[in-house]
């Protein structure tokens, strides 16, 4: 069942990210009721495949790669309208979407072998990875933002506008989301760690904290503390902060993904992530 | 429908003869009243700006409305239009259409998407409305060049960017400081061209102003036509780093801001950058603060460079938009002529469906032996040869809806089968 339903979201992504390239292309000032009617019923799918596989499993639907994927998507297009609702910013849709529509994609081609380790039974690791996944969500858009004002900066840097000049919202936007998504991701990132050290004291025995994707988090985590506080004390110029949340968000696919194929306590494999 | 347009443009007259063509407003209702209350003409539209007069009208099917048009201008000015000749342009049936719908959408303009023409056109609309000339096809078309007006601002980009140096400061601020609202702007030397640029910055919402100048006089002249504060020229640096938008305009020949001095300005101003216009010539502010981060400084030929994109920007959005007028016309022709055709077909069924019900009375006593049976099948018979027979015209009228042969086909239908109009 939740198959269906995240299958039948990809169709309405893919029909929801081709409506919007016209908008994007001829400068609307919105995008088409078409293309937001398709990604909202998109997400409404996405949203009740993830709760049927929730009841199915009684727990969230994070429990490998896969699933974690899809999931990730979901609060991504969450976060898009919330973003979009706010600001109106039509590009937004180019940067987050296509994302998702590749996530969801992986995730249901590839229903990986749900592994029924008594460890995901755990509350604290439900919160643990909740936790994390909305931070990264955050610094997904952090890094959009980033993105978005390094190009504008150029543009006017340059002063020979181009196409993205017009299509791009103003600096201070781009700053602004740029400090909200920041100030929403860290404290969820922090709880994430917090809650994972908890479990993994409790229920881990043996040397946990060289894991190499605790270490990596714990990297980024440095990362993100140093861009709050070079934002909240103002003395590092936007151009640099957006170059350093780059790296971090550099860092967080590496941790995400990369990692968990080499760490021998997070690898989302079935036969890792054992209880000693 | 048989509309026809006369007409001359900036592209195709000189200033004078433009203006000896003119109607000025005042007269627009009394000159399209005259027009309109021709012999044959049934509906009248005078579009007069500064950059074009153009003359439309629609009128009876045998009248030839294009020279009735010239000999109304002829007329109204009191002059021999052959004078004039090469000057006019003259556009008929579907040709008028697109043209006013290509002049609402502004890409017949001098610059290209401005808006003016829209509310010009608004007024031509009103007045002739009043007048009581516009009451038919012409007044829809009107009304539908208006909507794909509208339609073109919502759906290009064409009015967007500014094409003017002192809209592309502010335009740039915006890039920078998202709308205006709460930003100051300083002023150092109050001469013409800053005042303009400030005023613009002010109407899109900047709250802030301060002004200095070498002669104080002057600087407080200013300030208090905008509201804001003057500032004595020797301790203009100790205030400049309060504003977000500093135009510099002094006659100085060397550099008044150095990049010293704005460095240290935007390290006071933790993150929040600094957007110089520089419309002084020689340059007033080195050019060298531009590379430092959260600093914008544009000079005046800067600001023409981005004009310039600008316009380029507007041209590929005319592109589009030629593409919805094209659409639009299509529609409005199609529109037309299926209308145009619907009343002669009504009428061939009305002309059929008599004759059928007089032959009918004329045999009612002979069918009179006839069962209540057989005088339905009698019924069926007679409407079934009628429907038989119409089918070929009607499926020609419908078809030939919007073909140039669609007004000889009408013709020849009404003429054959004796229908009148």
């Amino acid at each position: 069942m939740h198959a269906i339903l995240q299958w039948s979201a990809l169709v309405f992504y893919f029909a929801g990210i081709v409506l919007m390239v016209p908008s994007l292309v001829r400068r609307h000032p919105s995008l088409s009721p078409a293309a937001l009617g398709a990604l909202g019923v998109g997400l409404g799918l996405h949203g009740s495949s993830l709760a049927v596989r929730a009841v199915n499993l009684d727990r969230l639907p994070v429990i490998d790669v896969q699933s974690t994927l899809s999931f990730f998507g979901f609060l991504v297009t969450l976060a898009f309208f919330l973003a979009y609702l706010r600001y109106r910013i039509n590009v937004l849709g180019v940067f987050m979407l296509p994302l998702v529509f590749v996530l969801t994609l992986i995730s249901a081609l590839r229903p990986g072998p749900s592994f029924q380790s008594v460890a995901f039974r755990s509350g604290w690791l439900m919160v643990h990875i909740a936790c994390v996944l909305v931070g990264y969500v955050g610094f997904f858009l952090t890094f959009i933002a980033a993105v978005m004002y390094l190009v504008q900066e150029g543009q006017l840097k340059s002063k020979s506008p181009r196409a993205p000049y017009y299509r791009l919202p103003s600096l201070e936007v781009c700053d602004e989301i740029y400090g909200r998504s920041l100030m929403f991701g860290l404290p969820f990132l922090t709880l994430g760690i917090l809650t994972g050290f908890v479990w993994a004291a409790r229920m881990w025995h043996g040397p946990w904290e060289l894991d190499p994707k605790i270490l990596a988090a714990l990297i980024t985590w440095l990362i993100y503390l140093f861009l709050f506080s070079a934002r909240v004390s103002g003395s590092w110029p936007g151009r640099k902060s957006a170059y350093v949340a780059i790296v971090g968000f550099a860092v967080i696919m590496v941790t995400f993904v990369g990692i968990s194929f080499v760490s021998g306590w997070h690898g989302y494999l079935p036969n890792l992530g054992r209880l000693h | 429908m048989n509309l026809a347009l006369v007409g001359i443009n900036h592209r195709t007259a000189p200033v004078e003869v433009r203006e000896r063509m003119n109607i000025p407003e005042a007269c627009l209702g009394e000159a399209v009243a005259d027009l309109a209350h021709r012999d044959g003409i049934k509906e009248g539209l005078i579009l007069s700006t500064c950059n074009r007069v153009e003359v439309i009208a629609n009128a009876q099917n045998n009248t030839a409305v294009e020279p009735m048009i010239r000999r109304f201008l002829a007329d109204h000015h009191h002059c021999d239009l052959s004078m004039y000749e090469p000057h006019f342009y003259r556009y008929r049936q579907q040709q008028v259409i697109e043209h006013l719908f290509r002049v609402a959408s502004s890409l017949d303009s001098m610059i290209l998407g401005e808006p003016q023409i829209l509310g010009q056109l608004k007024q031509a609309y009103s007045a002739a409305r009043q007048a009581g000339a516009l009451n038919g096809t012409l007044n829809e078309i009107v009304l539908q060049a208006l909507a794909v007006a509208r339609k073109v601002r919502r759906d290009t980009a064409i009015g967007t960017s500014a094409v003017s140096v002192s809209y592309a400061a502010v335009e740039l601020a915006k890039k920078i400081f998202r709308d205006l609202t709460g930003t100051t702007i300083f002023v150092i030397g109050a001469g013409k061209m800053s005042e303009i640029a400030a005023k613009n910055l002010i109407r899109s919402g900047a709250s802030a102003i301060f002004v200095s100048n070498r002669t104080y006089e002057r600087a407080t002249e200013m300030a208090q036509a905008f509201h804001g504060t003057a500032i004595r020229f020797e301790h203009l640096f100790d205030h400049v780093q309060k504003a977000d938008i500093v135009i510099c305009s002094t006659a100085a020949p060397h550099y008044v801001i150095l990049r010293e001095q704005a460095e240290k300005w935007l390290a006071a101003r933790k993150n929040r950058p600094m957007f110089f216009i520089d419309i002084s010539v020689p340059r007033n502010v080195d050019p060298a603060i531009n590379q430092l981060d959260n600093a914008f400084v544009y000079d005046i030929d800067d600001l023409g460079q981005v004009v310039e994109a600008n316009k380029k920007q507007r041209e590929r959005e005319a592109a589009w938009a030629e593409e919805i007028v094209q659409q639009e016309v299509q529609k409005a022709m199609r529109r037309l002529a299926s209308r145009e055709v619907v009343p002669t077909i009504v009428a061939l069924e009305q002309r059929l469906e008599h004759i059928r019900e007089s032959e009918i009375e004329r045999y009612r006593g002979r069918l009179n032996a006839l069962s209540a049976q057989q005088r339905e099948a009698v019924d069926a018979l007679t409407k079934g040869i009628l429907n038989k027979i119409l089918h070929g015209p009607i499926t020609e009228l419908k078809s030939g809806a919007g073909r140039p042969e669609q007004g000889s086909l009408v013709q020849m239908v009404r003429k054959m089968f004796g229908v009148v109009e």
